[in-house]
């Protein structure tokens, strides 16, 4: 039987957005598509305890996310938002700022090196980021993001400023990193040729009258 | 020392008559604010003569509970306006800002008419205005405070959400942006500080002058008032910042930004 990583039950975010039995499982590639405003984003902030739910309860490996330490959920239950944030600075600056942010030591150039290669940005750990296209800035934002390595990594809209080849090279890459790293992946994306090629599991969201609350 | 000229009525009317000056900039400049000039100018006089009739009675007719009654108006009123320049805080923010206000204001006001002027608290001559200058100084400076501190919130939205997604620690987080709104609160005041003397001859300074008292005598007062003014917009911006912004900070680690 398939490891199911988050389980969600009759949820519902306010009175507007509301889910079906929700599963998600292991180890596996999950694509979560549907209309907008059918609460995918907010899923995924659901998911990293971020937003709580109004109603219904979520549980993480088999554990109600009430119960677990939100700050330590967020580690291990990394989201990627849609919004990219980058300090000012080089590479190397953003990765130590993230770093202090969790309080653990810069990764070395090489680490960083690794990263940008797989987020497909050649660029030198002491390149200035202030001049940098939103595409390479999405980019660097993933690699920062992915270098955590958690147990999950949630992706927002992950290639929404990239064109659509540069698009399938990251998340390819991403994607394999992932699988060897043993890390379980969940996308939201609007690209349907994306979610076609890497999705192992589809999550398909629809608008969900509210009987819950 | 010579007394002061008192003002005649017609006299004193008189001094209505520079605002057609800045009525006529105003215009000139497309400036539509008229209606706020003659308001401000109205409530200005209203309030005023309010306060001297008040002001008059408590002096005339001493007693604890009138000054008390005062002190309490003048900082609740502080309070109501702070919050109301200030939208979309919750309630023990709300809270958080209104405590901050009356105890620093409260706090140095005491040490300042006890401790230095060496006065009885309940005297209205050195309580009330000094009062005035003490409290109205901390609602500018928090005022200023919560607005650095809520606009920067406000930009830094993708920032916060990121650092939050990280797993960083709210308190990490939003401490920076704490701070940065107190250093905005109180660089008017130093800079005020600064220029005074050489720039300016502060109110307090030239209100004394004009009275009749010694230069040397109203200089004292004036950078005694200034140290606690600092003080005061010090503390009562730090305590309502670092304890308002706690509320923003669920059990959960979650963060409601101000006006969400």
């Amino acid at each position: 039987m398939e490891n199911i990583l988050f389980k969600a039950n009759r949820l519902c975010f306010f009175e507007t957005i509301c889910f079906a039995n929700i599963a998600i499982p292991a180890g596996r590639t999950t694509f979560v598509t549907g209309p907008s405003g059918t609460g995918k984003s907010t899923l995924l902030r659901l998911f990293n305890g971020v937003l709580s739910p109004t109603h219904g309860e979520i549980f993480y490996n088999g554990k109600n996310l009430k119960e677990l330490d939100t700050i330590d959920l967020r580690q291990r239950v990394l989201l990627v938002s849609q919004a990219v944030f980058l300090f000012e600075g080089t590479i190397r600056d953003n990765f130590k700022a993230f770093y202090e942010h969790r309080e653990l030591p810069a990764p070395s150039d090489d680490v960083i090196a690794e990263f940008l290669t797989v987020c497909c940005l050649p660029f030198a750990p002491d390149a200035s980021c202030n001049n940098m296209s939103g595409g390479e800035k999405q980019r660097l934002y993933l690699a920062i993001f992915l270098s955590f390595r958690p147990e999950v990594l949630m992706l927002d809209e992950p290639t929404s400023a990239l064109d659509e080849t540069t698009a399938r090279r990251v998340m390819g890459n991403i994607l394999d990193y992932c699988r060897k790293e043993k890390i379980t992946v969940i996308a939201v994306s609007h690209d349907k040729a994306l979610t076609e090629k890497f999705a192992e599991n589809i999550l398909a969201l629809e608008r969900v009258e509210n009987n819950y609350a | 020392m010579r007394e002061v000229v008192q003002l005649g009525i017609y006299q004193f009317s008189a001094v209505y008559l520079l605002l057609i000056v800045v009525l006529a900039i105003m215009k000139r400049s497309k400036i539509n604010q008229t209606k706020l000039l003659i308001v401000a100018s109205f409530r200005m006089t209203v309030q005023l003569v309010l306060a001297g009739l008040v002001l008059t009675y408590i002096f005339e007719n001493r007693h604890p509970l009138f000054t008390a009654l005062y002190l309490t108006a003048m900082i609740a009123f502080s309070i109501k306006r702070t919050l109301g320049k200030s939208p979309g805080l919750n309630k023990r923010f709300k809270l958080a800002v209104a405590a901050s206000i009356a105890l620093s204001g409260l706090s140095v006001l005491v040490f300042f008419v006890t401790g230095i002027v060496g006065q009885n608290i309940a005297n209205p001559q050195y309580t009330i205005p000094l009062a005035g200058m003490i409290v109205g100084n901390a609602m500018t400076g928090v005022t200023l405070a919560l607005k650095a501190f809520s606009d920067s919130l406000k930009s830094q939205r993708a920032k916060i959400d990121s650092l939050l997604n990280l797993g960083a620690s709210p308190d990490k987080i939003l401490l920076p942006y704490v701070n940065n709104a107190l250093e905005t609160a109180l660089l008017p005041t130093m800079n005020g500080m600064v220029g005074m003397g050489i720039v300016s001859l502060p109110g307090m300074m030239t209100g004394q002058i004009l009275s009749g008292t010694l230069p040397t005598t109203a200089i004292m007062y004036q950078i005694a008032i200034m140290i606690a003014i600092c003080t005061t917009v010090c503390l009562a911006a730090f305590c309502s910042l670092h304890f308002g912004y706690k509320t923003l900070i669920n059990k959960r680690n979650q963060i409601k930004l101000i006006g969400d």
